[in-house]
């Protein structure tokens, strides 16, 4: 749609490369160290091995940490998945003021910075003394994640017609039938679609983490935790991991938001 | 009987559906607010309003140079964000539409990637005795390390940027579609320039993607607080460190809440003026 030409063009090419070498050029670094060894500030171009991706998977740190984070991601998603639904057919249903108000609240964790979410779940943890645990740690995430996936649900329950339910309703389907049979198969690719979001915003959650975490760690943290020693070639090998994992697991997303659009 | 039973089913429906969220945003948001107006004496909160903490944050010269060093670094982080993102998100609407949105993607992409990696890639990059460094001093390009981007203002300034520009490129993209191909073509039939074409109709067209690009990168910036601890060393010991730093063992958690509601009230100044002036003018 937009033309450009000539050095405009030339310019945009540069900076959009250059901010591309920006974004994914560290990364690179890393993944290649995970591989290759950098002794006397020189990197050791016959040092290939697997050695950083063994050291690995001895370390009870990692497997413990990663057991955490998955547990987390998984009990905050499927947590968000029943309310978000809850609360897409809440909207959906019915009209008014109120049901603004509620989305308003919905959203504020997504919208305001990650730290003040984060601290007022710690202060109302404290308030009603409730110990700060893997619990607090999955509630945040809800928390964090429930805008996301009710914005999802609610997104495609409007595109369904109404008369796919009164249809279904005219036919004798009782209402828990018509939402098993009729509507559920109709959102099942938005909820996998947010429930995959989700679990990747999850799996990435670090400042709210921070904050509510008691003894636990999670991936995130317990990176942040090494990290501020310094770069060890089984840090860079958890990072590719890492990368793999959650690139994987957000372009099977993607792929699963831009189908049904397409149709 | 139907009736009724309905009725029951939306009650208990408008129940499970209004108490978590109460309780668990509303609640301790507003429980937050209540502590900002507490004290501590020695470790124990003591349950009677003051604004003392909200006098301290205004009074002791610890606090307000750092306050302000901090909305300034975040504005110059949305304004390095924005610059970036335009020709960024202009470039990917100038291009073919089969490769535009896997283009697009390329540069959405790395928001989903974790945070800290990010970071840990960049430093590992960037410091003082990071990777380029170091190469360039055993090729011998350089004597001493640069130290420009290390743990200081300036790395959290490129990191923050690094972290952030996605936010901005996508609103400023997605104002960029909406300009319909027609206005473009009235303004060169008319006789303008591509410049003044550029000036005169795109950019205005895209304020809005522009503003909310800055408000989101702004915003981010300014609560963030890992970041500037792991790339900002000393020099990068910002507002949202403050708050963090207030909340660890036997620290003031009140004060640290009205820290916090000081934070707050910037994002909601910050939101409301992007909002102002993204509609002021041909608001889409």
């Amino acid at each position: 749609m937009m033309r450009a030409t000539g050095l405009v063009r030339l310019a945009l090419w540069s900076i959009a490369g250059l901010v591309l070498v920006l974004l994914y050029g560290p990364l690179a670094v890393a993944i290649f160290f995970s591989f290759f060894k950098f002794r006397s500030n020189q990197v050791q171009w016959d040092s290939f091995s697997f050695d950083a991706y063994e050291k690995l998977t001895q370390n009870e740190n990692v497997v413990g940490a990663l057991g955490n984070t998955l547990l987390v991601g998984v009990s905050a998603v499927a947590a968000a998945l029943v309310f978000g639904t809850l609360l897409a057919f809440y909207y959906h249903g019915s009209q008014g003021r109120a049901r603004t108000w509620l989305q308003l609240i919905i959203y504020l964790p997504f919208v305001m910075p990650p730290i003040l979410t984060g601290l007022a779940l710690l202060i109302f943890f404290r308030q009603i003394d409730f110990p700060r645990s893997l619990v607090t740690v999955v509630i945040g995430h809800t928390v964090f994640v429930l805008a996301l996936v009710y914005r999802n649900i609610l997104a495609r329950l409007q595109t369904l017609s109404r008369s796919l339910v009164e249809a279904s309703l005219d036919l004798g389907a009782s209402r828990w039938q018509t939402f098993r049979y009729v509507l559920l198969p109709n959102l099942a690719t938005a909820v996998l679609a947010s429930a995959v979001l989700a679990f990747a915003l999850s799996f990435d959650e670090t400042l709210i983490t921070l904050l509510v975490t008691g003894t636990s760690n999670t991936l995130p943290l317990w990176l942040w935790s090494l990290m501020r020693l310094g770069f060890t070639p089984d840090i860079n090998a958890l990072v590719t991991l890492i990368l793999i994992g959650t690139t994987g697991i957000c372009l099977f997303a993607v792929r699963y938001l831009t189908v049904p659009q397409a149709r | 009987m139907a009736p009724a039973r309905y009725s029951t089913q939306r009650l208990v429906l408008t129940a499970v559906v209004w108490l978590p969220p109460l309780v668990f945003i509303l609640l301790p948001l507003l429980l937050f607010l209540a502590q900002s107006f507490l004290r501590v004496q020695g470790t124990e909160v003591v349950y009677e309003p003051t604004f003392a903490n909200y006098v301290r944050f205004f009074t002791d010269p610890a606090f307000l140079p750092t306050f302000w060093l901090s909305v300034v670094l975040a504005m110059e982080v949305a304004a390095m964000a924005v610059i970036f993102a335009y020709p960024i998100a202009y470039f990917l609407a100038s291009l073919d539409s089969r490769v535009k949105y896997a283009m697009a993607l390329a540069f959405v992409v790395p928001l989903l990637m974790s945070y800290i990696i990010k970071i840990y890639a960049i430093r590992s990059l960037i410091g003082g005795n990071g990777f380029v460094n170091r190469i360039l001093l055993s090729l011998g390009v350089i004597d001493t390390p640069i130290t420009l981007f290390s743990l200081n203002r300036n790395a959290v300034l490129l990191t923050l940027t690094l972290l952030l520009i996605p936010y901005a490129i996508l609103p400023i993209f997605v104002a960029l579609e909406k300009i319909p191909r027609s206005l473009l073509e009235a303004s060169a039939d008319l006789g303008a320039s591509a410049w003044q074409t550029f000036r005169g109709v795109v950019l205005p067209l895209t304020l809005q993607g522009i503003v909310i690009g800055a408000s989101f990168t702004f915003v981010l910036a300014l609560g963030d607080f890992v970041t500037p601890q792991m790339v900002g060393g000393i020099e990068g010991f910002t507002f949202g460190r403050i708050i963090y730093s207030q909340f660890g063992f036997g620290n003031n958690w009140p004060f640290g809440a009205a820290l916090s509601v000081i934070l707050l009230a910037v994002v909601l100044v910050a939101i409301i003026i992007a909002d102002r002036i993204g509609r002021s003018r041909f608001a889409t």
